[in-house]
């Protein structure tokens, strides 16, 4: 059997690109929605087509798309991958904008004074992490093809009065940022959305300083099976997107990074516990210096 | 007045995504002092000096995606 080299071949670059947007612009949306309203126990949050596991109430019931999309239940999965400090002080829209498979910034080890661009900052969680971490001499880009989750981020951000962070609208694939820029790239589950690995790795490396580091948390295929669905949706919903994990890696190299590692797997399941042959995984690399 | 000259200075750093040129800003609009988002330059249009592309800042985000995706979003009503 042959791999295909992106997962793409049945899926146009396109229309992933599309799907990923919209995906990203209705959970933004909607977490603007919920901003305005108390989400009490047993009550419907006011979301269209609200899937709150915890609503109660029977038309209620969660469903795939709304789950993956709605504010408290993201809420509730940020509270798991974050410790409590470093979600202190941060808006909830924030918590509930969250879709990341892990907590780069927990293993970038940011110093003061350090330049960050995080891949794919939604709204904006992980900028915030590392923007307190570096402190007012560092400061940290957020890079996001989304126009609802830069709102959202930029919202939150004049909320906590945070000035050393600074959001672009801009493609991973094509980095708004000089060579040899920035201290460390951090991403959250967002490379596999991609249909262009290659760029995204080869951007990354060329905007970091010699010796610079790359901490991403990612969806990886764990055989090169690669993911039970490749749908333009399963794409947005960080599956189909993606890829085996050797594969991954070996774009990594092929970039130029050394000192490639990788922890903690999390296998992702359906809505039946069905194992979908990927897992949550969290890589750590380098530039040479 | 700090907040600004620290806004000023992370849109210094960004580049054209196109040719990596260094970009000029010009701001049409910056949020007065005393703002939450004091200094942000709202409205205003960075020049690439070597390729000439402009991009727009609105709202108090640089649009960087490449002209060609910009164009393609426009057209499609985002």
């Amino acid at each position: 059997m042959t791999t295909t080299p992106n997962n793409t071949e049945r899926t146009s670059t396109d229309q992933i690109r599309q799907a990923v947007q919209e995906h990203y612009g209705q959970r933004a949306l909607r977490v603007i929605e919920l901003a305005d309203v108390t989400p009490e126990s047993g009550q419907d949050c006011g979301a269209e087509n609200c899937g709150r596991g915890s609503c109660g109430s029977d038309d209620c019931a969660p469903n795939a798309e709304a789950a993956a999309c709605c504010g408290p239940a993201d809420t509730e999965r940020a509270m798991t991958l974050y410790n409590e400090a470093q979600l202190q002080g941060l808006p909830v829209e924030a918590m509930a904008a969250s879709a990341g498979c892990g907590n780069p910034t927990a293993l970038a080890d940011l110093r003061p004074g350090e330049t960050v661009l995080d891949l794919g900052s939604g709204g904006g969680i992980d900028c915030f992490i590392a923007a307190e971490q570096v402190g007012a001499s560092g400061r940290v880009f957020g890079l996001d093809m989304t126009p609802e989750m830069l709102a959202l981020a930029i919202a939150n951000r004049d909320r906590m009065g945070v000035t050393n962070v600074e959001f672009i609208e801009g493609h991973l694939e094509d980095i708004p940022l000089p060579d040899a820029s920035v201290d460390v790239v951090i991403s959250n589950c967002v490379i596999c959305l991609s249909p262009d690995k290659d760029a995204v790795f080869r951007e990354a490396y060329r905007v970091l300083t010699p010796g610079g580091r790359l901490h991403v948390s990612d969806m990886l295929a764990l055989t090169e099976a690669g993911p039970a669905l490749t749908d333009a949706e399963s794409w947005a919903s960080c599956v189909g997107g993606a890829e085996y994990r050797g594969t991954y890696l070996a774009r990594m190299t092929a970039a130029g990074f050394t000192d490639i590692d990788t922890i903690d797997e999390a296998l992702r399941l359906d809505e039946n516990d069905v194992p979908l042959n990927v897992a949550s995984v969290k890589v750590s690399a380098h530039k040479p210096a | 007045m700090v907040a600004c000259e620290v806004r000023l200075d992370l849109l210094s750093i960004i580049a054209c995504p196109v040719c990596k040129g260094a970009l000029e800003l010009e701001a049409d609009e910056i949020a007065p002092e005393g703002a939450a988002d004091a200094g942000e330059v709202l409205t205003g249009t960075l020049t690439c000096a070597a390729c000439d592309e402009r991009y727009p800042i609105t709202g108090g985000i640089p649009n960087l995606l490449p002209p060609e995706l910009r164009d393609a979003e426009a057209a499609a009503g985002r």
